[in-house]
């Protein structure tokens, strides 16, 4: 939900200042991490390794960078924000491109070359996106901001595998030196695996939740934000994999169906059943940590969202094997068996979440929709009520709108909707006491939404 | 007197702690599963001796050239085991193992003196392919107990070129 005015001025707010303090400490503890894992594996690795970190760490840095630029562009006035934002974009594709150049150059194209590269990337976009769009599309009452979505996206993708592609090397290093191979082994891998990789990417839940409370509302939010960082991570590690068996396959000349395979077990059977189920139960943590009352439970929330995810990714990689899959046509049905029978429970979990949290919240906003109109104050009329709470009325609403004054009335009417939303959810949040912005806050978004209507063609 | 409406965010809270309970049984089965393959209070001391990793000849069942840890991927290799370094009670097997985690070679698990006419023990060009697959190979002698492999006593990691 949007805060539509800036209101620093107001008052003073200690709360908001307090997880702002948290989310610092964890982003210099990321960085700590980040140049740690950096020098040991520079120092105990091979070559490649110690020279991954080094540019690791630059795209690392670039994209810290867009982080805090893009951040205080939301808070900032409509030219300094759009200012920022281009800085951020282009900050963006800098560290998008330092890393892809990164893991090509120095750790699969060696092999497969860049063509290779390219390409897996390319198979992979389309997927990711579909992903990315099916996932706002699931938040129906009030799809978040694509300029969040994206940053989620991309933090999975870029900063997460970074900081993960180091500290399992560690700890593959270590174990494979020290314990007998076998099952011993793949359940230190899994552990590995699911500690470190569901630790990178909910971070980046935890960072959105301390920094951008107004756009995290609740359980809902915090799957989409949680899907989405799992799916831009699995845009990266497909993109890794697919290369990296590419080179391996190509001298036997089955280097493309390895790729190909890869990229349907990942991109296809893995898209909403693998990161982006497991990172959605550390975002549905937080969501509903952000609507519990005291800070225990918020703490026990947020610890239970890990502890699910970590098990979910854990049981895929430790037991993979328990499921083997035979070499010939029933293998292709055993394939995706194992798949719904693995993740699927954990998946259907999720679903389950989210389902509850939009009846919810459907039924807040119905509430609240309600009792702003009961107040006659002009933001939502009593005639608007049954639309407001149908995201199909809404968006039928918008297609009258446009048909009687093109783009322009469309966008002005889902401006006013999103207003009327925002109003909602702030009404609601409020009444929950589950804020930290001043009461002038509502005032000011009812006004806005007052001054949006007035901008209707009559 | 009226009941207080249910807060449904705590049936969102309950539903999560119950996926927590049913998470914390799955990492605790890991955990079970890791120590039983993996005993602690089984480190005997016992070294095997590698000799080294060599060139391999399979028509000679023979070993060329210098002991090495890097291999093209159109050579076959071996690894050469001095059985007679280690006590003859002892169970053991020696194994290769590609970067995926396949067995790709080995002896055993038998005694020493069963396994002292097999001390060069080849990697596996795998079924279909011309040459060994590129990536790191793990070369183990385990010592055995109870039918499981329990303890490694002696390692080396080869790597093969793309």
């Amino acid at each position: 939900m949007a805060t539509l005015v800036d209101t620093r001025s107001a008052r003073p707010r200690p709360r908001r200042q307090a997880r702002y303090t948290i989310a610092i400490v964890i982003t210099v503890t990321l960085i700590l991490a980040l140049v740690a894992s950096s020098i040991l594996n520079y120092i105990y690795l091979e070559p490649v390794a110690g020279r991954t970190s080094l540019y690791g760490l630059l795209a690392i840095g670039l994209i810290a960078l867009l982080t805090f630029v893009g951040v205080r562009a939301l808070y900032r006035d409509p030219a300094e924000r759009r200012r920022h934002l281009i800085r951020a974009f282009v900050l963006l594709g800098l560290a998008a491109l330092a890393w892809l150049l990164l893991i090509d150059v120095f750790v699969f194209t060696g092999s497969a070359g860049p063509n290779v590269a390219v390409v897996s990337a390319l198979a992979c976009l389309p997927t990711t996106a579909f992903g990315l769009f099916v996932l706002r599309y699931l938040d129906r009452n009030e799809t978040e901001p694509w300029r969040l979505v994206l940053l989620a996206a991309a933090w999975g993708a870029v900063v997460a595998t970074s900081l993960v592609i180091w500290a399992e090397s560690l700890w593959q290093t270590i174990a494979i030196r020290t314990l007998v191979p076998g099952p011993g082994l793949e359940v230190s891998n899994a552990f590995s695996a699911g500690i470190l990789e569901e630790l990178a990417k909910g971070s980046a839940v935890v960072l959105l939740f301390l920094v951008m409370r107004n756009e995290f509302d609740d359980v809902v939010d915090g799957i989409v934000y949680g899907a989405a960082i799992g799916i831009g991570f699995n845009f990266m590690e497909s993109v890794s994999y697919m290369t990296n068996l590419y080179a391996i396959f190509a001298p036997e000349g089955v280097g493309p169906y390895a790729a190909g395979f890869q990229w349907y077990a990942r991109q296809v059977l893995g898209l909403f059943f693998g990161h982006a189920t497991y990172t959605a139960f550390v975002g549905a943590g937080l969501g509903i940590a952000r609507q519990l009352p005291d800070v225990r439970r918020k703490l026990i929330a947020i610890a239970s969202g890990f502890i699910v995810a970590i098990a979910a990714h854990f049981a895929w990689d430790a037991w993979l094997t328990l499921f083997p899959i035979e070499k010939t046509a029933i293998g292709i049905l055993e394939i995706h068996l194992r798949t719904l029978v693995m993740t699927g429970p954990f998946t259907a979990g999720v679903l389950a979440l989210l389902l509850l949290g939009l009846h919810i919240e459907s039924q807040a906003l119905a509430d609240q929709f309600r009792k702003e109109a009961a107040t006659a104050s002009g933001a939502i009329t009593p005639d608007e009520v049954p639309i407001l709470m149908n995201p199909w009325q809404r968006f039928r609403q918008r297609v009258r709108a446009f048909q009687r004054g093109g783009l322009r009335a469309y966008f002005l009417v889902s401006r006013l909707q999103t207003a009327q939303v925002d109003l909602a959810f702030e009404r609601w949040h409020r009444e929950r006491q589950e804020l930290d912005t001043p009461p002038e806050v509502e005032e000011e978004m009812r006004r806005r939404v007052v001054a949006l209507r007035r901008q209707l063609p009559a | 007197m009226v009941a207080a409406p249910v807060d449904q965010v705590r049936t969102l809270y309950r539903t999560l702690l119950l996926y927590a309970a049913i998470s914390l049984l799955i990492l605790t089965a890991g955990l079970v599963e890791f120590v039983y393959f993996e005993p602690p209070g089984h480190h005997t001391g016992i070294k095997a001796t590698i000799v080294g990793v060599y060139q391999y000849d399979p028509d000679k069942n023979a070993v060329t050239g210098p002991d090495s840890s890097t291999f093209p991927r159109t050579a076959v290799f071996a690894a050469q085991v001095d059985w007679s370094s280690l006590p003859s009670d002892v169970v053991v097997d020696a194994r290769w193992y590609d970067s995926f985690g396949n067995i790709v070679g080995g002896v055993g698990p038998a005694t020493p003196p069963e396994l002292a006419d097999r001390t060069i023990i080849p990697v596996r060009v795998p079924p279909g392919f011309r040459h060994i697959l590129p990536g790191h190979y793990l070369f183990v002698v385990e010592r055995y107990e109870g039918g499981v492999p329990v303890e490694v006593i002696g390692r080396r990691l080869v790597q093969v070129e793309r």
